[in-house]
């Protein structure tokens, strides 16, 4: 148990490592000169001249070596301290913290009704297995996985938002504001996980255990209650692990395109401004959600299956 | 009195291909009966017709009478209302019959819970009774991949009969168990079939004589003698029950052990092997030499470590201490394996066929050594049309010994390679393994439940425990 926690700590410092170190070269190898594309960010393109962007260079000591630059950043980090905003001048810390809220109250929002819709489809396929019911959400699964998630995103802002006009079309100013987000979200995250839950649970109703547990007397419902659930949901949670990466993409492009004011949506207005600090930033907390959620998905895997417990 | 269990003119077809022919048998209250048969005889078709749970594909002709009620005139939630209450099922492979993931002790109190609705604490107590009765009672807090394969066949008698039920059906229930085991297994079925009735099906004649009762000889899917099994066992009528009953590893001819033999260079040696497994010392200081086509018999009770020094002197699993060293400039593909499930040792749903083709070219073997392996382990070449799970265990391994021989081992580990066999298959198996192995030079060590059987083919036997 300690030693998965040690294991997931040390991911999360390589994830902040490397994911800093990515964003700090990447930010270096676009073309053009970034300190006029950080003056454009803050004055906007009318208003950026020659003199706006060496002022914004010697603020920000850009003309020193990029090995300096990069030391420091280093050095920043390990006493946790982001830097500010090349653009706001504020701690990126703090605006971190201020789009981490909003990013998590989508995420969790979407994985509930991920799992609400996922779940329940792909039992009820499993009980009728090459039904029609399965058919039709093999092929859904496969229509809406075969969309980008902004695709989804999109089509339900066209008919919800623009058409029927039940919902905003983006921003966030109350509950109603989530709606179309999270479902989108939800839509290609269930996508692929009610196909897991549906064989998952297909395996166990034709393994030798449940068998043989119909066999002692245990009625169908009994039989899945007690040996199924535990059993099929093992293999879910596992995919869900793997699940995750994917979401945090979705999670960008559905903020940027609802303008969810989250992490994903700071992040894609950072890399538009040049703003270093707040890139890393963002990107950081980002791979730092991907290593929580997976800690997660490891204690739900132990508190599932005693055979791995040390204890024993 | 009236049968508990009655079946008349029984007979499934796969197509048209008859899978049991014609089989007709009665059990009432306190009678035990055993059919004993060669593997693929629709022995176990006919536990699966009896449940109700024979696969869409196969037909179904005659009756089949449980206490007096035609189970054609019922329907299938009737039939399901049997289980467990009027109909007990003993799974042939108990380890995987068992939910991996619950206690032993609740696995037998839910039957009492659910099924004869007990509240939770006088099921768990009698789930204790039960356990008690069968010598468990240390168990109840494991999980099965803790149990060995005789605790976990017990646990699954446990469960299987909790429901009350008073017809017990029991498909090779001491498959792999070792003789302790398996005499306690068969004392349990002859105990139960003084209550109810029981009918078993095995190959092994000392379970037959342990259990008591009657005995049905079947062939190729069709009864060939019935009788009381003191009769039958000691004075079989037909050719092919006398077969039967010569080929039990105790009729063995004996080979000759010569202390003289000189043995080839090693191919393997080990020096000071130990290993613990749970807290248990398997076995510590162990030396072991190993030479070219030597066959070494392996014996010990269940869960003394015989997989485990297989596995340790294949390089599969590291020892404690000691060390193995093999022979050098051997590839080591040509240290192998003979596994004690055979479908765990396949991919479940590819043809056979292909994962034969896939290993000959990968090795870049000569295709045209295959047939006439087949047909030395009796194997008809269309069985490899088929997948994994729809062969039945003793043909399966009997592929797997012809896919480990393609590949012509130096060191073949052969772990309990025959206890899904019928006695007759067995000890052809077992004779072909031996003389292939020494035909090329092939070392052999051989692991067995039955002393007795590893007594009569391996020159020299190393006992564990």
């Amino acid at each position: 148990m300690i030693h998965l926690f040690l294991k997931r700590l040390g991911q999360a410092a390589f994830v902040c490592w490397s994911v800093g170190t990515l964003g700090f070269a990447l930010m270096r190898l676009l073309p053009g000169d970034m300190a006029f594309r950080i003056a454009a960010g803050r004055y906007g393109y009318d208003q950026v001249n020659l003199a706006a962007a060496e002022a914004v260079r010697a603020e920000l000591g850009l003309d020193r070596p990029a090995w300096r630059l990069y030391l420091e950043w280093l050095f920043d980090l390990l006493r946790l301290d982001l830097g500010d905003s090349l653009v706001s001048g504020l701690p990126v810390l703090g605006e971190i913290l201020h789009l981490l809220g909003h990013t998590l109250l989508l995420a969790g929002a979407a994985m509930l009704i991920a799992i609400l819709i996922a779940v329940p489809v792909g039992l009820f396929a499993a009980f009728r297995a090459e039904g029609w019911f399965d058919r039709a959400a093999l092929v859904a699964s496969a229509f809406l996985r075969a969309q980008p998630v902004f695709v989804i995103g999109l089509l339900l802002l066209l008919i919800f938002a623009l058409e029927l006009r039940l919902f905003p079309v983006a921003g966030f100013d109350g509950a109603r504001y989530l709606v179309l987000p999270a479902i989108a979200l939800a839509l290609s995250m269930a996508a692929v996980s009610n196909r897991v839950v549906r064989h998952s649970a297909g395996a166990v109703i034709a393994s030798a255990f449940f068998a043989f547990a119909r066999v002692k007397g245990l009625s169908f419902a009994q039989a899945f209650v007690r040996h199924g659930l535990r059993n099929g949901a093992l293999p879910v949670l596992a995919f869900l692990g793997i699940q995750l990466a994917g979401a945090i993409e979705g999670i960008v492009m559905i903020e940027s395109l609802f303008s969810w004011p989250g992490l994903g949506h700071g992040l894609a207005h950072a890399v538009f401004n040049r703003d270093v600090p707040m890139i890393q930033g963002a990107a950081m907390t980002l791979g730092l959600i991907f290593v929580g959620l997976n800690l997660a998905v490891d204690l739900a895997c132990h508190l599932v299956d005693p055979r791995g417990r040390s204890d024993e | 009195m009236k049968p508990l269990l009655r079946i008349e003119n029984l007979s499934v077809y796969a197509g048209d291909r008859p899978l049991l022919e014609n089989l007709s048998l009665s059990l009432c209250r306190g009678e035990r009966l055993t059919i004993l048969g060669e593997t693929g005889a629709g022995k176990s078709i006919l536990i699966q017709a009896i449940m109700g749970l024979l696969p869409p594909s196969l037909r179904a002709s005659g009756s089949i009478q449980i206490d007096g009620r035609d189970l054609a005139t019922l329907s299938r939630r009737e039939l399901e209302c049997l289980w467990g209450r009027r109909l007990a099922m003993l799974p042939q492979e108990p380890w995987h019959a068992l939910d991996p993931l619950m206690r032993a002790g609740r696995q037998v109190a839910e039957v009492y819970a659910c099924v004869l609705r007990q509240d939770a604490e006088r099921a768990a107590a009698n789930a204790r009774r039960d356990l008690a009765g069968v010598g468990l009672e240390q168990a109840g807090d494991k999980l099965p991949g803790q149990l060995s394969g005789g605790m976990a066949q017990r646990l699954a008698f446990c469960a299987a009969t909790a429901g009350g039920a008073q017809i017990v059906l029991a498909d090779e229930p001491t498959k792999g168990l070792d003789a302790d085991r398996r005499d306690h297994i068969a004392e349990l079925l002859r105990r139960k079939g003084e209550e109810g009735c029981v009918l078993t099906i095995s190959h092994d004649l000392e379970v037959a004589r342990r259990i008591g009762g009657r005995v049905l000889v079947m062939r190729g899917g069709r009864p060939l003698e019935e009788g009381p099994a003191e009769q039958v066992l000691n004075a079989p009528t037909t050719d092919y029950s006398c077969r039967l009953i010569q080929a039990a590893p105790g009729h063995w001819p004996r080979i000759e052990r010569r202390a003289d033999g000189e043995p080839g260079p090693a191919v393997l040696e080990a020096r000071g092997l130990a290993k613990r497994h749970g807290g248990k010392r398997l076995f510590q200081g162990l030396d072991l030499r190993v030479g070219r086509g030597e066959i070494l018999g392996l014996v010990g009770d269940s869960g003394c470590g015989k997989s485990s020094l297989g596995d340790i002197l294949l390089g599969l699993l590291a020892p404690d201490a000691g060390q193995v060293a093999r022979a050098p400039g051997i590839a080591r593909h040509r240290y192998l394996k003979l596994y004690q499930d055979p479908p765990a040792a396949f991919a479940a749903d590819i043809p056979l066929g292909r994962l034969f083709a896939d290993l000959l070219r990968l090795h870049r073997l000569d295709a045209s050594r295959l047939p006439p392996l087949l047909e030395r382990l009796r194997l008809h070449p269309t069985l490899l049309e088929r997948p994994a799970h729809e062969v039945s265990g003793g043909e399966l391994q009997r592929l797997a010994i012809a896919r480990a021989l393609l590949l012509e081992p130096v060191f073949l580990f052969a772990d309990e390679p025959v206890s899904r066999l019928d006695p007759i298959t067995a000890r052809e198996v077992v004779q072909l393994l031996t003389s292939v192995a020494t035909e090329h030079r092939c070392a052999l060590l051989l692991v067995s439940h039955d002393p007795e059987l590893v007594e009569r083919v391996c020159k020299r036997t190393l006992r564990l425990g």
